[in-house]
């Protein structure tokens, strides 16, 4: 068996597997801890309202809060915007996703996509020097911080020499694409074990301060 | 130096020579951690189980919070502030606990060392931080168990623990009990102020706070005046004791369940259907929050704080007063337990409207206004004071932005915080307080 072959066979399904079952054990485990009853008097009961408010405008800082988030704040949004439009609009990717789900979609021309993750790679490379540099994100970066940002950028560095045919050492075309199906792999399986969860977690959190601030008649 | 900020700095040296003073049994290291641990165990829940598992470091939180904006120094990161209880969280009640526990490390005592510095000297509780992240993490209620943990390792600074054995023992604080609240109320009987103390029955209490006792008994005569021009049947219940509840800002839980039980029983005993808090943020917010939870069962009355009371009279047409002459501009500063904590924005601004101010907003105001700095203790705190200083110099800065004439707020906490800021930075704003203002201009 190739790397290539068994990156897109038994490589993939066991990323998958390990990717569902440890999602859904945090998702589980997380939620099934119980809350504690408040017995104050709530200011405001527009639970739903609120907390659906908060998911939204969580997006949408007011400016004095914003204007000193501003660079992590676009460059937030810049680089899930890119990696997510070159996961699954580029016309090789496409494909992949048919297989499993027997459907596919409109895709960008390549040129594009490769410019979006040009400028998605230089965003995350930038976001690793500040974590870097920057006196807050020193002190509070962990282990896991480095070990997803690495994982999300060894994607588009293997994508970019696969599509480029670029051998490094002799290296082989089918090598570099079996080496990134592999990097998304490894992505999947470091996903339910770190800070990736967020993708799963943001919006109940976001639900859940806008619950609390209704209670006591804040909008948050 | 004014009489206030020269009452403020004897208070201040005051509790810190208590403090010294205060015999306590100092606890082995793997007991403190012990201990720690226990609260956390009993008050993480679903809530900060899923706060916890979001967090990003991205450390946005960082950016709102004064004390890292004036220091620049990354350990003020809010959420750095409750690293033990996150890594307690992961490890020991997380999902994936049971992996974690081999590759991350265990709470040590040098760890609370740390954390008691960061959590009592450079954390007012304000919330700013609550307010912009983006994956919507409360930090704040988080900081009050980090304070509850530390306390519970008898590790809190030797000023709280002088207060809270002050509470517990005698029922007073820094010395202000009963007997002063009578004083203070026979003082302004003498000036003609009607004070009811003690009345067995009465449909509105209000409370009387050692601090006002202290420094601003002007604000004691502004309330009576205002409840006495209402027509109201109301009173103060002396053994209602303090209505700061400082104990919910030193983390002793059982200082702070005391108190709240007290105020509720006497509130109950005189049969009132409302609770007046009067200037005081934790106090509003220990008592409208942790009141009912202490007590375990809803509260019979409602509870507001003066502010939002005379602003509900005033909307209402029930209190009335004189427009002031024209040409008067002030700037509010939003007390944060007041504020961000308990959602009251506009009934102070109405009150001011009534007086026919102009009211100049800061660029931070309502729900992202900064704290004056002093929140949840530390303006007593004298290690905080480099600390409390660049905090205040922001809260400067911005209240100087507005050009406003003055600055307006409703918290004797904030009200001391400004004062001696101002003192210790020359600062020329006058500070007054809306209960007052109100009073003075009574129709």
């Amino acid at each position: 068996m190739t790397l290539l072959e068994f990156a897109r066979g038994p490589g993939m399904q066991w990323a998958l597997v390990i990717f569902l079952v440890g999602v859904a054990w945090r998702l589980v485990g997380t939620f099934l801890i119980a809350r504690r009853r408040d017995l104050s008097k709530p200011k405001g009961t527009a639970y739903v309202k609120a907390g659906a408010r908060s998911m939204i405008m969580r997006s949408i800082p007011p400016h004095e809060l914003e204007k000193n988030i501003q660079f992590q704040h676009l460059t937030g949004y810049a680089w899930h915007l890119g990696f997510f439009a070159t996961l699954l609009l580029f016309g090789p990717h496409v494909p992949f996703f048919q297989q499993f789900l027997g459907f596919g979609w409109p895709t960008l021309p390549n040129i594009v996509v490769l410019v979006i993750a040009g400028f998605t790679l230089a965003i995350l490379i930038a976001l690793v020097v500040r974590r870097i540099i920057h006196p807050v994100m020193r002190q509070i970066s962990t282990l896991d911080d480095w070990i997803a940002v690495f994982l999300v950028i060894i994607p588009l560095v293997t994508g970019f020499l696969s599509y480029a045919h670029i051998g490094v050492m002799g290296v082989r075309y089918e090598t570099l694409l079996g080496l990134h199906i592999l990097s998304i792999e490894a992505l999947l399986v470091w996903f339910p074990f770190s800070k990736l969860m967020h993708l799963f977690f943001t919006f109940p959190s976001r639900y859940q301060i806008g619950v609390s601030m209704e209670r006591k008649g804040v909008k948050a | 130096m004014s009489a206030v900020a020269t009452d403020i700095q004897r208070l201040r040296e005051e509790l810190r020579d208590r403090g010294a003073t205060v015999k306590t049994t100092e606890l082995p290291p793997a007991e403190r951690v012990a201990r720690v641990k226990e609260v956390f165990a009993r008050r993480l829940d679903g809530n900060m189980a899923t706060y916890l598992e979001t967090c990003l470091h991205c450390g946005m939180c960082a950016e709102v919070c004064h004390f890292y904006e004036a220091t620049g120094e990354g350990k003020y990161t809010p959420i750095y502030k409750v690293e033990p209880l996150r890594r307690f969280y992961r490890r020991e009640l997380a999902p994936m606990g049971w992996l974690r526990k081999l590759v991350m490390r265990d709470i040590t005592p040098a760890d609370l060392d740390e954390w008691q510095k960061l959590v009592y000297d450079a954390c007012t509780q304000c919330a700013r931080c609550d307010m912009i992240c983006p994956m919507g993490i409360q930090i704040s209620p988080m900081i009050a168990v980090m304070r509850e943990a530390i306390a519970e390792a008898g590790m809190q600074p030797a000023e709280n623990k002088a207060l809270a054995k002050e509470v517990l023992e005698k029922g007073t604080l820094m010395g202000v009990g009963p007997e002063d609240y009578r004083r203070v109320a026979a003082d302004l009987a003498a000036q003609g102020i009607v004070v009811p103390l003690d009345k067995p029955k009465a449909r509105v209490v209000m409370l009387m706070s050692a601090m006002d006792a202290m420094l601003f008994t002007s604000a004691i005569a502004a309330t009576a005046k205002i409840m006495n021009r209402l027509g109201l049947d109301w009173t103060f219940r002396t053994n209602a004791g303090d209505a700061a509840v400082f104990d919910w800002t030193s983390g002793d839980e059982r200082a702070k369940a005391a108190a709240l039980r007290k105020i509720v029983a006497e509130t109950v005993d005189a049969g009132a259907s409302t609770l007046i808090v009067p200037e005081c943020g934790h106090g509003y917010a220990a008592v409208r929050w942790d009141g009912a939870n202490v007590v375990g069962a809803e509260l019979p009355f409602e509870v507001l704080s003066i502010s939002e009371f005379v602003g509900r009279e005033i909307e209402a047409g029930r209190l009335k007063v004189k427009p002031l002459p024209a040409g008067k501009s002030v700037t509010y500063h939003d007390p944060c337990k007041i504020g961000r904590w308990s959602g009251v924005f506009e009934e102070p601004r109405s009150a001011l409207k009534a007086l026919g101010v102009e009211i100049r907003e800061m660029e931070s105001h309502a729900k992202t206004n900064y704290c004056c700095g002093g929140g949840a203790g530390l303006v007593l705190n004298e290690r905080a004071n480099k600390l409390r200083a660049g905090a205040f110099h922001i809260k400067m800065r911005e209240a100087d932005a507005t050009g406003a004439g003055s600055v307006v707020t409703a918290c004797g906490h904030c009200r001391m915080t400004f004062i001696a800021g101002a003192q210790h930075a020359n600062w020329q704003k006058p500070i007054e307080s809306l209960v007052e203002l109100v009073a003075a201009n009574l129709a």
